[in-house]
């Protein structure tokens, strides 16, 4: 894990972004992050960070969710490059090859995380990610 | 065999047996009949034929007498040498004769002796004594009538011609005389006797009237129907029975045992009689002279070919009457029986519809008797069955009906229930991370009474969790959203090894472990995102219930066309009375031995299902107090 990884956030959960802000941090991460989907992608672009934490399924008015998200972020050549890992109660989606999907569900992701997860599993995976794709 | 061929087949017999009985019966009734009636109508012929020959006699003896009162011969008889007047009456007398047309008229003296002949050559002087009906004249003095027979001598003495007459006849020198002898007397004293006869030897003349009087001369395919024959004994000296050539059959001889019934016994004979060259229903009677001596007999008989053809014909006509009443019986009785078994054959017919489930059909009642009620009744259970068909019908479509109901109540209730869970999920996301960052020490250390409570916060938590996974599972199989998305995978790589991971913090802290025997190149045709959540079920059970301290037993066996997958965990087991409920929904394993040890009572059932869906089995084994093992297949 090295220090000053930059991480980012994209849920519409208050409680859940603070919550693994605080655990993030806590073990060296530099957090940011966004509630709405969209100002996620304009908080992407403009901060280039090491790595995005998605939720799929975004409450409130009509807008693009998870799936979409991940495949602006997938075509933007200047974000292509920045793993993202799914964070979702959807289970569905767990089991999708990554990066490989070929229907409706394709999402150019890394990993998948189910909710609720505990810390070390997402610490897991978050260090899986980094140490194979960064 | 059809019903109705046996019953046809039984009537017709009945029917046949019943014809050739009453057929016996009439032949027999008939032939009885006809030969009784036969044999009567012989009996009055005969009678008749008696008649016609006393008839002959009775003439010739009313001629006799009026002779008696002639002048001539009483003159004659007074003076019987007086040549003048002998010679002048014989002559008158044998005028007389020639006109009465009999053979013979003497005159007697009351000695018996012969005064006159009236046939030439007229020999007189000898005595007629040993005539018998002279002889009863002289005794009695009254008049004798009858037959007599005349032997050689006498017929020569009456004329050489008569003699000739009867040789010439049937070779026979005897003659048989019907006449009489009647006393000529004067004041009571016996002065002469007057004897006139006519020889039957080939005198047709009797035959021949009783013939065509009797039988009015029928003939019957060229033969006559009636025939008359007088016999001196066993002589046939006067008939109209004929040859072939249609000669008279006179000469021939009757048969020996119509000889020595009749001319032996003295009886009279009736019945067939082979007379000739024919049969003849007959009768014999035999002829007495004035002595009681039987000396020949009157036949009469009667064609029996007529009377067997007259037979033949009325049996015919029975029979046929009898036959045509039979086979219209039979026919009225087959159409009669042939609409009962119409009626069998319809209810048979009827209820092979029925139970084929042509529950409206009926059939036709015909009339009102048993066959008809049967109909009636079975139209009536019909009926009653048709109405409690349609109830079972209305009551399955009703039921049919809530069942859709409760089924889609229980899909709303499960689609309540998954979206439900599923909110729950964010919630328990952040305080499980918030929870377990501190509980973890990643934001400072903790006393030992901060653990302890944060523990128990944990698995409060951990709890939470495993309920909405199970009930999210049960939504989704209940509302059939389950489905198998089969692939070809390895079950380690996919399934085992992520399961294990998740379970590594839980088996630490009950410091069991896992021994993985299932091959590494295991591949399985199946759903791993499904069999990852059996595993998860069965490995969590696994570490819940097994021994502190314990091995859990991952194993896999490949049979013929299947895998055998088992979980083995050597805790406290499963009693067997326990076995039945493990894979019912929301049953625990209540027990001391389990106390704190909370499940959803869901995670076996869902594991089954899941099984199920695969086509598998899954089952469980145990031996108490020592391991309990769950097994499942999964086919090739």
């Amino acid at each position: 894990m090295s220090k000053g990884t930059h991480v980012l956030v994209i849920d519409d959960d208050v409680q859940l972004v603070d919550s693994v802000k605080t655990l993030l941090e806590s073990v060296g991460y530099e957090v940011s992050f966004a509630y709405q989907a969209e100002k996620g992608v304009a908080l992407a672009k403009e901060t280039k960070p090491d790595l995005i934490l998605l939720d799929i399924m975004f409450a409130g008015p009509p807008g693009p969710d998870g799936t979409e998200i991940s495949r602006r972020l997938h075509e933007d050549p200047t974000l292509t490059d920045i793993p993202v890992i799914v964070l979702s109660g959807v289970k569905k989606a767990l089991d999708m090859p990554v990066k490989l999907a070929p229907d409706d569900a394709y999402m150019p992701v890394e990993a998948f995380v189910e909710k609720p997860f505990k810390p070390k599993e997402l610490l897991a995976e978050i260090e899986k990610v980094l140490g194979s794709g960064g | 065999m059809k019903l109705r061929t046996k019953f046809n087949l039984a009537l017709t017999i009945v029917f046949v047996m019943l014809a050739a009985v009453i057929t016996a019966a009439t032949i027999s009734y008939i032939e009885s009949n006809t030969i009784r009636e036969a044999e009567e109508r012989v009996r009055t012929y005969t009678r008749a034929a008696w008649e016609i020959h006393n008839s002959k006699v009775v003439g010739i003896t009313s001629a006799a007498e009026l002779l008696t009162h002639m002048q001539t011969v009483r003159e004659l008889l007074e003076d019987p040498n007086n040549e003048q007047l002998f010679t002048a009456d014989s002559a008158e007398l044998e005028s007389i004769r020639a006109g009465l047309n009999v053979d013979i008229l003497n005159l007697l003296a009351p000695d018996g002796t012969v005064v006159l002949r009236t046939r030439s050559p007229y020999n007189r002087g000898d005595s007629l004594t040993g005539d018998p009906m002279v002889k009863q004249v002289i005794m009695t003095m009254e008049g004798s009538a009858g037959d007599v027979l005349l032997d050689r001598e006498r017929l020569y003495l009456e004329g050489p011609d008569l003699l000739e007459q009867c040789l010439d006849i049937a070779q026979e020198p005897t003659g048989m005389l019907a006449g009489a002898a009647v006393p000529v007397m004067d004041d009571g004293r016996l002065i002469g006797i007057v004897q006139m006869g006519s020889l039957l030897n080939g005198d047709i003349e009797i035959v021949d009237r009783i013939r065509d009087a009797v039988f009015e001369n029928e003939f019957y395919d060229g033969k006559p129907v009636g025939t008359a024959t007088i016999f001196l004994d066993d002589l046939r000296i006067s008939t109209n029975v004929r040859y072939d050539q249609g000669q008279r059959a006179l000469g021939t001889r009757v048969s020996r045992e119509v000889a020595e019934h009749v001319l032996e016994k003295g009886l009279a004979w009736t019945g067939r009689a082979f007379v000739v060259d024919t049969w003849y229903l007959s009768q014999y009677d035999p002829i007495q002279d004035p002595d009681g001596n039987i000396i020949g007999m009157l036949y009469v008989g009667e064609l029996e070919e007529k009377y067997l053809d007259l037979r033949t014909r009325t049996v015919a006509l029975y029979l046929s009457i009898i036959m045509a009443g039979m086979v219209l019986a039979l026919v009225i009785f087959l159409f009669v029986s042939r609409g009962m078994l119409g009626a069998i054959h319809e209810l048979s017919e009827a209820t092979k519809r029925i139970s084929n489930g042509e529950l409206n059909h009926r059939v036709p009642v015909r009339g009102k008797d048993e066959v008809g009620r049967l109909s009636a009744s079975f139209n009536g259970m019909a009926e009653q069955l048709e109405a409690q068909h349609r109830e079972i019908e209305q009551r399955r479509a009703e039921l049919e009906l809530l069942n859709d109901q409760l089924r889609a109540v229980n899909r709303n209730y499960m689609e309540m229930l998954g979206f439900v869970t599923h909110e729950l999920k964010n919630p328990l996301a952040s305080a499980m991370m918030s929870l377990y960052t501190v509980k973890d020490r990643y934001l400072g250390d903790l006393n030992a009474a901060q653990a302890r409570s944060l523990e128990s916060v944990a698995q409060s938590l951990d709890y939470f969790q495993d309920m909405i996974r199970s009930y999210l599972d049960l939504s989704r199989l209940e509302k059939g959203e389950l489905d198998v998305h089969k692939v070809q995978f390895a079950l380690q790589e996919r399934v085992v090894q992520p399961t294990c991971a998740g379970l590594e913090r839980e088996l630490q802290e009950r410091e069991m472990s896992v021994r993985n025997r299932i091959p590494e190149d295991l591949v399985l045709n199946g759903d791993p995102n499904l069999l990852r959540v059996v595993y998860d079920n069965l490995l969590s059970n696994a570490v819940r219930y097994g021994r502190e301290g314990g091995d859990i037993v991952l194993g896999a066996r490949e049979r013929a066309d299947k895998v055998v997958l088992t979980v083995r965990n050597d805790g406290e087991g499963i009693p067997p009375e326990k076995m039945a409920m493990l894979f019912k929904k929301f049953s625990r394993l209540n027990g001391p031995e389990h106390a704190g040890k909370r499940g959803t009572g869901l995670g076996l059932y869902i594991c089954r299902e899941i099984v199920e869906k695969h086509g598998g089995e899954m089952w469980a084994e145990s031996q108490v107090g020592e391991w309990a093992e769950f097994a499942l297949t999964i086919p090739e």
